[in-house]
Order: C-alpha cells, then structure tokens, then sequence
C-alpha cells in the first residue's frame, strides 16, 4: 500500500495549508473587500463573496477599518457582507483578549461621512472596550444620522436634563426643547412633548414631524374586484383637473382637514364608508427652493404616492397595519408650489377590522427631520406643515 | 368586535389589525433523519473516501477512522435541525428526557441570549442555533452558535434589515426558525435576509430577498420557516406582495427555481417527502395544499380542502394530519391525497400552534391555554384541559411524555398515549417563550425572551 503514497500530492497539501493560515496580503484585502462591494441581486456573486469574506476575517484587525469603511459607499447587500466581516474581526480580537484600536474607533464613530451603520458598528464595539464612551460621545450625536445614536443621545440628553434641574425648570425647559428639535421618533417626541407640557411649554408633534394636515379629497372612483392600484385615474397625472368621471358620476376636490396629532385623514367620515374604491387626496408644498425630500405614509390601505404628476411609490396591501413611515417615496420639490397626491385604495373585504379608510402622509429629510422652507398652501395662504386649524367646510 | 378583535382586545393589540391568528408561530419542517442530509448533501464519509481513493491504506485507515468518529460524534445526539426537529415530526426518539425542572433546578446550562425572538432553537452536529432581532426598529438580526454540550457561546454574527421590520406586537424579526445540518445554518428572518453559516461563522452566503424583490410586503409579520430538501433549501415568501416559494442551492444560495404563490400572509412551513423517486415540497396556503416538485419546483398536484395561514401539519409515514377544521389526516398517494380524509378531530384548538402525533394520539394547544388530545385513528376527542395562560409554542414529544410549554415559560409535562390528561409535572421558567423547544442529547433546548436553556442532565 505504501507504494501508492505520493508525496508531491502531500506536498501540494501541505502547501494549501499554509496558504490558508498566512495572514492576508494587502492586495488580497483589497481584493477581497472589492469583490464583497460587488455582491448584486439574487446572490449572483456570492460564489467569489464566501471566500472573500474569509479572506477579510482572516487578514484581522488590519482589515476591520478598511471594510468599515467600504460600507460607506456599498448597496444593502454588500454593507451586511462586509459588516459582519468587521464584527467576526472584533469578535476574534475579543476573544483573544485583545482590543481594537480604541482611538481610531472613535474617530470612525464622530465621522459622520462614513455610513451610518458602520459608524454603528464601531461605536458598539468601542463601549464594549470602554464603558465611559457613551457618555463622552453622547452628547455629541444629537443630531447623528444613525437613529440608533441619534434615540441614545436624546435619551442621554433627557437624563443629564433631569439630574440638572433647577428649582425654576428654565434650565430644563430649554433642554428639553433642544432635545425636541433633534429627536425623529414617534415615542420619544411624545415623551418630550408631554415632559415640555408638564413644564407649561406647548411642543407641537404634528408640525415636528411636518405631517399634511390639509388636503384635497376627490373621488371615489372604481376599483375592481377591491384592486384599484393599477387603475390608473386621471389625478394622478393632472391633478390640477377641476372634475373627474368618479365611480358614481363627476367628482371634484372637497378640502378636508385634520386635527390629529399624527395627521390622520379619514376618508369614512368625509367620503363614506365604501368598498371597492379609492380615493385621491392632493397637497400643495411650497418650497423655498429645490429640495430632496422623502414623503412617508402609513396607511392600513393600499396606498400610492405621487409628486407633480410622477409616481414615487405604490403597495397594495390592505388591513395590515398602517405603521407610521411604512411606505416611503423620494422626490425632489422644485421651487414654487409642488403637488403631492396620495392614492388611497380601500378593498372589498367586509371584516368588522377591514373597514378603516385612511392615511397620514408627511414631508421629510432621511433622517425624519423637518426639512427648512417647506410650506402647505392652504386657499392661498402659507401655513407651516403639520399646522392644524379649524376644520374647513367643503368647497 | 370580530373575534380577531376580541383576541386583540384581550391582549391589548387596538382592533382593526387584520391578524390571522393571534401571533405568529414559528414552525418548520424536513424529512431527513440525522445524517442522512450530510450524506445527501455530499458530506458523508464514502463521499470524502472517494476523494482519496490513491492514497495509501495507513492513510485511508486513519481516515477513516477519524471519519467514523465525527460521525458518531455528529450522531451520538439527534439532530433536532428545524421546526419541530427531524421531519417536522415534533418527536424525538431520544430517551431519558427530563421530567422536572425549574430555573436552579435540573437545568444543564444556560445561556444568555442578545435579544428577543419567537423561533426554535435547532441542533445539528454537536451546536445549537438561535436567531434573535433587537433593536427600536427591531432591525439588528442576530445568528448565535452555542457548543450543545455546554452552553459556551461559539460566536454570535450581526446582519442589519434590509427588509421592512413592522409587525404585529407578539411577533418579531427573528420568527422563522433555522435550518441546520452539519455544515452550518441557514437563517431566515421575517425581513427577508437569507443567510448561511458554517459551524464556526464563517459567512457562506448571504441574500436580501427584499433587495432581490422588492415587492415582498407584509405588515404582520412572517413567520415560515425554510426547510431543506436534499441539496436545495426551500423558502417559502407568502406574503402582501411578491408572493413566492423557491429553492436556492445550499452552496452559494442562487435561486434553482422560484414559483408565483397567492399573495397572502402565510405561516406555514414546507413540509417535504420523498414518493415514487421525487421529492415533493408540500406547502399549505390561502388555496389548498399544493405538492411541488423539489427537483423543478413544478406543480405535481393540490388538495384544495388543505389549506393553510398558520400552523404546520404532520406527516407520519404516508398520513399526513392537517391543522384544518380542527385536525384532518388524509392519505397520501403518489399522485397526492388518495380518497376521503380517513380521520377528523374538529375539537383539536389548532388555530396558532402546530398539532403533535405522538403515541396514536393527537396533541393540540392553544391561545385559550386549552390543551385537547385525540384518537389518531378515530379523532375521537380524548381530553380537553383548560390551563391558565395562553400557549404559542407547539407541543413536542419524546420518551414518552409530551411537552406543552405556554407563553411563561411554564412547560406541562404529559404521559404520552393514554387516553387521560395525566400531568406529570408543570415545570416554570418564569421567561416568556414563544418558540417552540428543540429536543438533542438528552435535553429540551428552550429559548425564551432572555435565555436559552438547556434542560436536562
């Protein structure tokens, strides 16, 4: 049997193994993490993506920045191949009993030109090197575009806020409304509008969160067998139309008006309780000048977004939930007066819990923010987004 | 108030959420025995000696026996690798199991777990795997990998959604549970992200299906779970929008084929099973019950009457007992169902949690906290107990008792297959659980909101 023994296949053994333990050239990193930023859709590069990524892991702390830092500029996909490539790297280090480099980590986390979630990443991994960075760093992401930093430092800002009440509360008025101005979450607003109440100061959620709160209302028209996405009706291209050929004869624009706090416009109390229908509702912004912006909808009903005549997004799911930002459209505002119409599809389903027809739609940055020198123009008048008035009559 | 609308109300969820069914259940299943997958999937000893077949016999011999050894090793506990263990069985042949327990009692190890889910732990050669999500926005999905044997942590990958992350209150991200065999896990999450481990975390691929498909919507909640079927793993994507099942090859997760399905919300997992030389994936939905081809995802027939939303049925030897009007079991032929159902048990509550066939019986808990058993030839109704909390895991069975763990963390231990509700212990964790336990070595692997608990000796 020995006879068959060949060593030159021991060798090339021998060599693999060495190869697979040398640590990662330069070349190969870079290499390695390019091929992980091309990753596509339906895993079309995952073949070249498995042992890139063992290459990344394996080349050590050495490659933990560098793929950090290849997130920033990397699609979805890539960014969680090369996160959890940095995270496998820390993990490693950790259970060594080593440490990252805790400078240089909180210099990625405060540069806000790296992607958020990196920026994410490397703050997670520098508190658990150093309990004391969240309060030295804290206050300084109060206004970081990484929710997640963003929520804790609002929520560290509440705390120093509490311990640092004066006996008048002045102190602690004004930092509760700086706190405010940054936060972009539902819970945390509330919080602060009921802990700034509390202290006699009104803070007005719905124009902090710049929601329309006056619309145009026409319809409804026809949607077949409870789908009406698809059908497209002419307020969606010519929105400024004064009449339409509705489900039951000619339809107009009928304002209508919200006091909610999160914007929510019925349509079973102005339009009706139907089936089988959908309605249009329209709202002029003005802005400034030209603005990116992003409009977000929640709606239990299926809903569609337009701006100026363009369609920015649709979904058809109904009675499901009508989360608040679930549906997002992105659109530039162009200076002067835009129009955005949010179509709104109600089905045919007779549940007692499918009946709800309605929307809340607001006008934002990415982060959630107000954007500066926004407007809606109600009858003519520039009134600040989310204001709330005195519901109109129909006209 | 609809009844949906009653149950919410009653667990403080705000009528007028179409919730089919109270909370999602994870589930899953698969019809390889331990092993039998490694060996499918080309991972069997007689593969890796053909690989070697010139070397020298002192070579080969040591080769084989260190083979022999991993193999008893990966053997020596049963695999429990996906929903409701091996072929969504939710039995285990294993002996020995434990009787009593409590939190500082008759528990092996635990662990500490990084955040919440609602999905089973599964084992597979020797490591137990958990998903978890966290997060405001419960947008951080986690993977963890525990040595079975002791509970160390082994390493624990982090994966952000790309997906949308609402849903329903009781459920989360970290919904569908894993499946796992000797060469790692596979993790689905309710947000779309695929993702395969080997056994020590190294990324073998990774797919965001919502990136891929951007239609996927649902804002409930999924909760399916994938399952393997040889050398494919299938995953089913019912849901609002792009509705699909498909199967993805194991090695580099690319799609092998991908099949249109209602587009409606759907916790059903696949079962699969092998007939006539194919392998069929069976997958319940809005329609029926539809037979796939696993090897083209062709259509090879449908049961109408066996339709599906939440819970996974039982396929025990060519009987397959469905969650529908209580439980119906029907007789599968080659070509699908042969004949009328030949049992029904309409008393069995199997609105959330998956029914167990165990011991010629049938076992069903519920929402109510109603544990029910049946005939399984007869469906005659055996007994019907009314406990105080509500349950949302599926019961599990094994030497000879059966497990029912309600949302506390309380486990009723039963004996199996009288015709009485005999309790043999209730046994309280004092942690919410939600997913349904995983039976290995010995022990019941029980992942609550905090922990994993390994229980046993």
């Amino acid at each position: 049997m020995l006879r068959r023994f060949r060593p030159g296949w021991a060798a090339a053994v021998a060599l693999a193994l060495f190869a697979a333990s040398a640590p990662a050239q330069p070349d190969d990193l870079a290499k390695a993490l390019a091929t992980l930023k091309g990753v596509t859709k339906e895993g079309a590069a995952n073949d070249a993506a498995g042992p890139a990524w063992k290459t990344v892991v394996d080349a050590g702390p050495a490659a933990f920045f560098p793929a950090l830092t290849a997130v920033d500029d990397a699609n979805p996909t890539a960014a969680n191949w090369l996160r959890t490539a940095a995270g496998a790297v820390a993990e490693k280090e950790k259970k060594a009993g080593k440490a990252l480099d805790a400078k240089a980590l909180e210099g990625f986390v405060t540069d806000t030109k790296h992607a958020p979630s990196a920026r994410r990443l490397a703050y997670e991994v520098l508190v658990a090197q150093d309990a004391a960075a969240p309060q030295r760093l804290l206050p300084k992401l109060l206004d970081d575009p990484q929710p997640d930093l963003r929520r804790e430092a609002i929520a560290h800002g509440v705390k120093l806020a509490g311990l640092a009440a004066s006996g008048s509360g002045e102190a602690e008025k004004a930092a509760y409304r700086r706190l405010f101005g940054f936060t972009r979450e539902k819970e945390q607003a509330e919080e602060l509008a009921k802990a700034l109440d509390a202290l006699g100061v009104k803070a007005n959620v719905t124009e902090h969160f710049a929601f329309l709160t006056h619309v145009r209302v026409v319809g409804p028209f026809f949607s077949e067998k409870g789908k009406a996405l698809s059908l497209a009706y002419p307020p969606e291209t010519t929105p400024a139309a004064a009449e339409y050929d509705g489900k039951d004869g000619k339809v107009t624009w009928q304002a209508q008006a919200t006091a909610d706090k999160f914007g929510k416009i019925d349509f079973n109390e102005t339009v009706g309780r139907l089936k089988n229908a959908c309605v249009y509702a329209r709202a002029t912004v003005h802005a400034d000048k030209a603005t990116p912006a992003e409009f977000r909808v929640g709606s239990p009903n299926a809903v569609a977004i337009y701006l100026n005549g363009k369609k920015l997004f649709g979904r058809e799911e109904y009675h499901h939930g009508d989360a608040m930002d679930y549906h997002v459209g992105k659109g530039v505002l162009a200076a002067g007066e835009n129009t955005v119409v949010v179509k709104v599809c109600q089905n045919n389903q007779t549940d007692s819990w499918a009946q709800r027809w309605q929307f809340q739609a607001r006008v934002c940055d990415a982060t959630g923010g107000p954007l500066p020198g926004l407007t809606q123009v109600v009858d003519g008048r520039k009134l600040p987004l989310g204001a709330i008035t005195q519901p109109e009559g129909k006209k | 108030m609809s009844t949906t609308d009653t149950a919410n109300a009653t667990r403080g969820v705000a009528p007028g959420y179409a919730i089919p069914g109270r909370w999602p259940e994870d589930r899953a299943p698969l019809f390889t025995p331990k092993g039998w997958d490694n060996i499918a999937r080309g991972n069997a000893p007689g593969n890796h000696a053909r690989g070697h077949r010139g070397t020298a016999f002192p070579f080969r011999a040591a080769l084989g026996a260190a083979l022999t050894l991993a193999f008893t090793l990966t053997l020596g506990a049963a695999d429990w690798p996906q929903f409701k263990g091996p072929g969504a069985s939710g039995v285990s042949d294993e002996t020995a199991l434990p009787t009593e327990w409590s939190k500082t009692k008759g528990v092996k190890w635990q662990a500490k777990l990084p955040a919440r889910g609602v999905s089973s732990p599964v084992v597979a050669a020797g490591k137990v795997y958990v998903t978890c999500s966290s997060g405001k926005r419960d947008d951080r999905l986690h993977v963890l990998c525990f040595d079975a044997a002791t509970g160390k942590e082994l390493w624990h990958r982090q994966l952000n959604a790309t997906g949308p992350t609402a849903c329903h209150q009781m459920t989360c991200m970290a919904a569908p549970t894993p499946v796992a065999d000797a060469t790692g896990v596979y993790a689905l999450f309710a947000t779309g992200d695929l993702v395969a481990f080997d056994p020590d975390g190294n990324l073998r691929w990774y797919r965001s299906l919502v990136g891929d498909y951007p239609d996927i919507t649902n804002q409930v909640g999924m909760a399916a779970s994938p399952v393997l079927a040889k050398d494919k793993l299938i995953v089913p994507m019912d849901n609002d929008g792009d509705s699909f099942l498909a199967a993805v090859d194991v090695r580099y997760g690319k799609n092998v084929w991908k099949v249109s399905r209602p587009r409606s919300i759907n916790w059903v997992t696949p079962l699969v099973r092998d007939t006539a030389g194919k392998t069929e994936v069976l997958f319940a939905g809005p329609n029926g019950l539809t037979a796939y081809d696993a090897d083209n995802g062709s259509k090879r027939w449908l049961y109408k009457d066996g339709g599906g939303a939440i819970p996974t049925g039982s396929l025990v030897g060519d009987t397959l007992f469905l969650p529908t009007k209580g439980v119906t079991a029907v007789k599968l032929g080659p070509d699908g169902v042969a004949g009328e159902p030949v049992m029904k048990a309409k008393e069995l509550g199997t609105r959330h949690a998956s029914p167990l066939v165990y011991k010629g019986r049938v076992y069903a808990v519920d929402g109510n906290g109603i544990i029910t058993a049946a005939d399984a030839k007869t469906g005659k109704l055996l007994f019907d107990e009314r406990r105080k909390t509500p349950f949302s895991a599926s019961p599990v069975g094994g030497d000879g008792k059966v497990y029912c763990v309600n949302e506390k963390g309380v486990t009723t231990v039963l004996k199996a297959g009288t015709d009485e509700y005999d309790v043999l212990a209730d046994n309280d964790l004092g942690e919410e659980v939600l997913g349904t336990p995983a039976i290995s070595g010995g022990c019941l692997f029980i992942r609550t909101d905090k922990t994993l608990f390994c229980v046993g000796r």
